[in-house]
């Protein structure tokens, strides 16, 4: 059971509704936004729709949302031994 | 001393080059593969899994990749209005965000 890890690349501004409704379809709101879905030919038919504004990756398992925060935010450079 | 040209004239003037230059030409072509990549992948993950999807399928059948395409397509689109029946790509509607890979049956 993997994942599609979809990325939106560029804006569907300007393109027929069709792809903007795909792309809401998807959950994609808007540039370099992420989403997963699970592999399945009905969301491979959604991205080859709008294949021009997304990039994909399969992945094994999909990020939740704090998930996704993190894996962005850069190292600290700092730890905490101890609170006070 | 005023000289009159076409922008002075008439206020906004906005014209498409008649030629592509060459880092659109790069960049066109880097488009041109990243859409072939997300096609690869979908169709590997949908092979992995046991799964086919027509869209993908009919992708393969009917579309070059970027390596297989001359540069006449890459780089230039039919159009019958035109002498000698093409035009730069460029010239196209939201070029950038489109496929346009195949020519209409015997051009």
């Amino acid at each position: 059971m993997s994942y599609f890890r979809i990325t939106l690349i560029r804006s569907a501004i300007g393109l027929p509704r069709r792809s903007s409704d795909v792309l809401k379809a998807l959950g994609l709101k808007r540039r370099m936004g992420v989403v997963f879905h699970r592999v399945t030919p009905s969301v491979a038919g959604q991205i080859m729709k709008v294949k021009e504004l997304v990039e994909v990756e399969e992945v094994e398992k999909a990020m939740t949302k704090a998930e996704l925060h993190m894996s962005r935010k850069p190292d600290p450079g700092y730890y905490v031994e101890s609170r006070a | 001393m005023f000289k009159p040209t076409s922008s002075l004239l008439g206020g906004l003037l906005w014209k498409t080059p008649w030629r592509i230059s060459q880092p659109q030409k790069a960049r066109q072509r880097k488009r041109l593969r990243s859409v072939d990549r997300v096609v690869d992948t979908v169709s590997a993950a949908l092979q992995r899994n046991g799964y086919e999807a027509k869209a993908v399928q009919r992708w393969y059948a009917e579309m070059p990749r970027e390596e297989e395409m001359l540069p006449k397509d890459k780089y230039t689109i039919f159009d019958k209005k035109e002498r000698k029946y093409r035009k730069g790509i460029h010239k196209l509607p939201k070029w950038t965000r489109v496929s346009q890979r195949v020519n209409p049956p015997g051009f």
